[in-house]
């Protein structure tokens, strides 16, 4: 098991990548290497980012998780609910809307563990039911009329950064320590890679996936409050097919779906460069049915690379 | 044996109870509707059930959860247990007329309500959304005074209330070559899309932008919410369709500049009226067209 050789070229070759596309970019539109809309581009990035950290945990570990984009929605919805001005202080919409997502995605790990039933059944169940449940708590309409403090995470500055910008780097970095400099990080690789060693070395395989599914969700809560302030409702059919680009950013950041490989840094690029296409297509006014295939395309010639990475070690 | 089949003649025998001492009511109605994930559908669903309601009529009220295939079915459902009639928010133009078809066919009457299909039902109450994307862009024309550029948002591309109010706000476009399409994308109807396609334009185009015409208020909402942020929305105007609660109060607050009112109560209400007469086999009119309104206060 090499997981960290194998990484180095899918890495190069995204940061390589996102270098070419940004330089071609700037050459064809003036707008696009400027510093306002490197903001736009980095805080329209921050959702998809977190979920994409959320399931980079999970397909390291074997598994997958399509419910990211319904969690989304459910915990974005609970929160707006207790968001409301005057209602409670701001801290409880922040721990309803992150609670709600931990405990969609422990019911998601779960049902892995204790069941045995694969991630992708489990998950695309989950999709539905959180779905489901985000009609219900709305009865089916924009939650609107949100406090301003609430309103402040998705659309404050700090320091003239926007907030939603700062919420991407400490949760990278955070997720990126655990990844890459923790006992529970190593044991990620090592149930990904191989189940049956990592079980006969003594790691507890459950825990370790339960810890993912569970880290997943809590990320998709707090993306679900992002995208809450950022269009100041909670929206019950927000998300949705948010899971497709957050697999695909982590894909293209080099984690292989075969489980065992993959790091944060090359999610985050994956992340930005599915934001700087999307921003630069709009920029150029390309239609969105082009925008579709350009985007479907970079994603299948990610896997591809992944697979010649693969074939190669 | 008998453990498995006991809860289900229980269970049959339960609904079997229910569905008969309801038949004894009044007429039954049965709706499919499009989608009841979408604020406007709902609102017609709920009129529908509150006018069926005072009137003694007893609805059956489903979800076709925007697959035509599935409306087709709820209908075919519908036909079996013998509803008086039938009120159908159609999906698709094409895919959905065999409900249509089949139904006329088991002599049941059927209104299609908001959206149209190809087979002809026995009526149709809705609004016609060509004049919607006219009203929307006259609007802007008036408010630029024939001159200025615009940006259009699309819902999802190829579904009848993009296609047509497109065509709409063209035809005025085209009357009117004082007024530049500067481009045009699909938010998708989603509000948080929007919102990041109008934050890309406003680095594109920055300043040049004079109205933005979205076609529903869910992206009118996410336009304003990014001109705002970026300190522009006193210089752009912006349009939207459907007139949701939201979109009302941003009127109200000055933040969007006007929506156009798309009556969910009043089709709801039509529409039950017009199956109700059309059970007792009393004369209706073919289409029952309910105006649009121009909101800007």
């Amino acid at each position: 098991m090499k997981p960290k050789s194998a990484n180095y070229i899918g890495q190069y070759g995204i940061a390589i990548a996102f270098a070419g596309i940004c330089v071609v970019l700037a050459f064809l539109h003036p707008a696009f290497l400027t510093l306002s809309n490197i903001r736009v581009i980095l805080t329209q990035v921050s959702i998809n980012a977190l979920l994409a950290f959320g399931v980079t945990f999970v397909i390291i570990t074997g598994g997958i998780d399509l419910s990211l984009g319904s969690v989304l929605a459910a915990a974005g919805i609970v929160a707006a609910l207790l968001a409301h001005p005057g209602e409670y202080p701001l801290v409880v919409p922040i721990a309803a809307g992150i609670g709600s997502g931990l405990l969609m995605g422990a019911f998601n790990g779960l049902i892995v563990t204790r069941c045995k039933v694969p991630p992708f059944i489990v998950t695309l169940g989950t999709m539905t039911i959180a779905r489901g449940l985000a009609l219900i708590l709305s009865k089916g309409r924009p939650v609107s009329n949100l406090s301003d403090s609430f309103n402040f995470i998705g659309g404050g500055t700090f320091a003239g950064i926007p907030f939603p910008i700062l919420v991407l780097l400490v949760t990278f970095l955070g997720c990126a320590l655990l990844l890459s400099k923790t006992t529970w990080g190593r044991y990620m690789y090592a149930v990904g890679g191989n189940e049956l060693a990592a079980r006969a070395s003594g790691i507890d395989v459950g825990k370790v996936k339960m810890m993912v599914y569970t880290i997943c969700g809590g990320l998709a809560g707090m993306a679900g409050i992002l995208l809450t302030s950022r269009i100041t409702t909670g929206q019950p059919n927000a998300g949705m097919g948010f899971e497709l680009d957050a697999i695909a950013a982590a894909i293209i950041g080099g984690t292989s779906t075969a489980g065992g490989t993959g790091n944060m840094v090359g999610t985050l690029l994956g992340a930005l460069l599915i934001g700087v296409i999307s921003n630069g297509l709009d920029l150029m006014n390309v239609s969105s049915y082009y925008q579709l295939v350009v985007k479907g395309f970079i994603i299948v010639a990610a896997v591809v690379l992944d697979s010649f990475n693969k074939n190669r070690h | 044996m008998y453990k498995r089949i006991l809860p289900i003649a229980l269970l049959s025998a339960a609904i079997w109870s229910c569905s008969g001492s309801e038949k004894a009511g009044g007429p039954v109605i049965g709706v499919s509707m499009l989608s009841l994930q979408n604020e406007f559908v709902v609102n017609v669903a709920d009129e529908i059930e509150k006018k069926a309601g005072e009137a003694g009529a007893r609805v059956i009220i489903v979800d076709a959860e925007r697959s035509a295939l599935k409306q087709v079915e709820q209908v075919e459902s519908f036909i079996a247990q013998k509803v008086d009639a039938i009120i159908l928010n159609p999906c698709e133009v094409e895919a959905s007329s065999p409900a249509v078809e089949k139904a006329k066919a088991a002599g049941i009457p059927v209104v299609n309500v908001n959206s149209e299909t190809n087979a002809v039902p026995s009526a149709f109450v809705g609004s016609d959304d060509v004049e919607a994307g006219r009203i929307a862009m006259r609007y802007i024309n008036e408010q630029l005074k024939g001159k200025g550029n615009v940006l259009m948002m699309h819902g999802y591309m190829g579904q009848a209330a993009q296609i047509q109010r497109d065509k709409g706000a063209k035809e005025i476009l085209a009357q009117n070559p004082g007024l530049k399409l500067l481009a045009e994308q699909s938010g998708q109807w989603d509000r948080s899309k929007a919102m990041s396609l109008t934050e890309n334009w406003i680095q594109s185009y920055g300043p040049q932008i004079n109205a933005i015409f979205a076609q529903n208020d869910e992206m009118g909402m996410g336009a304003v919410k990014a001109l705002t942020e970026a300190g522009l929305k006193d210089k752009v105007i912006v349009v939207s369709i459907d007139a949701i609660p939201d979109a009302l109060a941003a009127v109200k607050k000055g933040t969007l500049n006007a929506t156009v009112f798309q009556n969910a109560a009043e089709q709801g209400s039509k529409a039950v009226e017009t199956a109700l007469k059309l059970i007792k086999k009393e004369e209706v009119e073919e289409k029952v067209i309910i105006p649009f309104k121009l909101v800007t206060e």
